[in-house]
């Protein structure tokens, strides 16, 4: 049994279905996301392994205990929320002490262990500050400490990023995951930014109304999504419009206009002669140059739009009725192109995955 | 200065402060008149008036009954409101915006219904409570709670519940959680509500009229039946220690307020 494992969990409120027959399995250890658009049930699932909300129906168990019925203070996991939810009328210092103060562990090794977690996050000398003194990201590092001090099973972090500014996420979403790995805590981790997840996670699962998706690696969800909904959910996406005119194991060829191409299939995927399919191809999985008289590329596409963005060169290229955008390093030996010119287009064979 | 207030909003503002403070400067004044009878403008100023209140018995016995009977309602209010308030914003089912309007509704009822109800059930039901201390309560406390829901149910609307939540998984059991990170968070709107219940009951008097006994009349209804029969200004002396009273409680309580708030700061 895994470390955390949902079994067939749903939660209704009222009509309305927040969470449905999720299966989830988290090992020890594990920094899990929960990653899907708002309002998909990723909050929900994470407060019913809290104990704030209880399910209609399946089961929890942590470490191979049902903790299905057990009221939040009986689990030893530990959350940070969205607001930080520091105690404000209570100094950085007894925030942290909460926790330890509630195990009635003695004067002294209270002050001792938070010291310790100040230390950790960053914060020695905050101490006797109020939450209304704390910046976004001193509030976050507080929530933190508080949680960690107690050396939970579990660390449960939602969105803790959002109410950061960009540079502060950036900064934090770093400094997060490191201390995760220090600690070696097993994690659950709730974002609807996709980025946040792929830097972040060990394993991702993606949800939507209330379903999980899929469940993977960053690379295995950014490279193989199970649909065009993940596919555009997660990074930015070309989807080519195209019928398969050959499947070969793993591998079909698609027709598109009139050009065709190859492209790989995700695992327990099948497409059939003729049918209708997207061709998923990253915008950065694409190289270009400019068309020689006596080349014949497989696809050709004009240039429609240049976007110059400092570290790359975005290109929107026309193929028949189609657009293709492509991301260029801004390298000097690649080429940079112009209006209107016409441009080979490859990709790598293992690049151009197969939607249903 | 550099805050402008607009001079039309000054002098609106002026005017209100001077219509709500008006009542007070005359019953201050008649209080201290040195005539026979209660007048506005008074007739010179004295103490005259004031020394009779402090010597007479009904007004003295009358102004201790009616604080005793404020005390007793603020606690029972206080807990009741407070618990109310909670539930109301705590508890999710249908039915539950009725139940607030339900709660608050004594205050939006003319006081002589509310009186008058209770009057009736006190006498039909048998109770033997009607006139007597008990049945003034139990009216008072009935009067006076929907202003604790509405200042504690103000303080719990900006409560944010992920604190109780964050305390509860760091191990607090639901009562610890409350007393430690709820009740501190909410306590200004605690304090105000008492204060409201106790003012309220002090003044109160459509309910009192219906259920006060005779021979313990609270200070509101002394003062009416007095000034029924003969204009005499030791009901406005009255007047003055009751406002008196209702200033210096909100005073002391403030002050009590900040009292803990030091105390709190200093223990680690
Ligand atoms: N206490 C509640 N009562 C009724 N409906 C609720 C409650 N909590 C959540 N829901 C509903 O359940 C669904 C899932 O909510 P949830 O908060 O889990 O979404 P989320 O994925 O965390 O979204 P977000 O990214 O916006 O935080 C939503 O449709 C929401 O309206
Ligand atoms: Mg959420």
């Amino acid at each position: 049994m895994a470390y955390v494992e949902f079994s067939t969990i749903s939660k209704h409120f009222g009509n309305s279905v927040a969470v449905a027959d999720l299966d989830l399995q988290i090992e020890q250890g594990e920094f899990f996301s929960l990653l899907g658009p708002s309002g998909c049930g990723k909050s929900t699932t994470l407060r019913m392994l809290a104990g704030f909300v209880k399910p209609t129906t399946g089961t929890i168990h942590v470490n191979g205990r049902d903790v299905t019925a057990l009221p939040p203070e009986a689990r030893d996991i530990g959350i940070v929320f969205q607001n930080y939810a520091i105690f404000p009328h209570m100094t950085v210092f007894d925030n942290i002490a909460f926790g330890l103060v509630e195990r009635k562990l003695p004067r002294a090794e209270i002050k001792q262990k938070v010291d310790a977690a100040l230390a950790e996050v960053g914060m020695t000398g905050f101490e006797d500050r109020y939450e209304r003194e704390l910046s976004g990201g001193q509030k976050q590092r507080v929530a933190l400490a508080r949680v960690l001090v107690i050396e939970p099973e579990i660390l449960l972090l939602d969105e803790p990023l959002s109410a950061l500014d960009k540079k502060m996420r950036e900064e934090m979403k770093f400094w997060i995951k490191n201390i995760q790995r220090s600690v070696g805590i097993t994690t659950i981790y709730v974002t609807h930014d996709q980025s946040e997840a792929l830097t972040m996670s060990d394993r991702i699962a993606v949800m939507d109304q209330g379903r999980v998706l899929q469940i993977g690696t960053p690379v295995e969800i950014y490279e193989q999504p199970a649909s065009r909904f993940i596919a555009e959910f997660i990074g930015e996406s070309n989807l080519l419009n195209g019928t398969v005119k050959e499947v070969d194991g793993a591998v079909s060829s698609i027709r598109i206009g009139t050009a065709t191409v190859t492209g790989r299939l995700t695992q327990n995927s099948s497409v059939s002669k003729d049918q209708d399919v997207a061709l998923l191809v990253r915008p950065e999985m694409i190289r270009l140059h400019a068309l020689d008289a006596d080349e014949q590329p497989k696809l050709t596409g004009t240039v429609a739009e240049t976007i110059y963005q400092g570290s790359v060169v975005r290109y929107r290229i026309q193929i028949a009725d189609q657009d293709l955008m492509v991301e260029v390093a801004n390298r000097p030996d690649l080429p940079r192109l112009d209006m209107a010119e016409e441009v080979a287009v490859f990709w790598d064979a293992d690049s151009g995955v197969v939607m249903a | 200065m550099e805050r402008k207030i607009p001079l039309p909003m000054l002098v609106l503002a002026i005017l209100g402060f001077c219509y709500l403070l008006f009542p007070i400067l005359v019953v201050v004044l008649a209080g201290l008149t040195t005539g026979e009878f209660l007048t506005f403008p008074p007739k010179g100023l004295s103490l005259r008036w004031v020394i009779s209140f402090l010597n007479s018995e009904k007004y003295l016995s009358a102004f201790f009954f009616s604080f005793k009977l404020a005390l007793m309602t603020m606690v029972v209010s206080t807990i009741l409101g407070t618990a109310a308030a909670l539930f109301l914003a705590r508890s999710r089912f249908i039915g539950r915006a009725a139940l607030r309007a339900f709660f608050l509704s004594p205050v939006v009822l003319p006081g002589v219904v509310v009186g008058f109800a209770l009057y009736a059930f006190f006498i039909t039901s048998g109770l033997g409570i009607s006139r007597t201390i008990w049945g003034l309560w139990i009216g008072h406390i009935l009067y006076s709670t929907p202003y604790v829901i509405g200042t504690v149910g103000a303080s719990l609307a900006t409560f944010d519940v992920s604190l109780e939540e964050a305390a509860r998984s760091l191990g607090a059991s639901p009562m610890r959680a409350f007393r430690k990170i709820t009740f501190p968070n909410i306590a200004q709107g605690i304090q105000a509500g008492s204060i409201f219940a106790f003012i309220v009951s002090f003044g109160q008097f459509e309910v009192s009229l219906f259920l006060s006994a005779p021979n313990s009349e609270p200070l509101p209804i002394a003062m009416y039946n007095s000034l029924r029969y003969k204009f005499e200004p030791d009901a406005a002396a009255a007047g003055i220690f009751a406002i008196t009273l209702v200033i210096a409680s909100v005073l002391l309580t403030n002050r009590l307020v900040n009292i803990r708030r030091l105390l709190e700061r200093q223990d680690g």
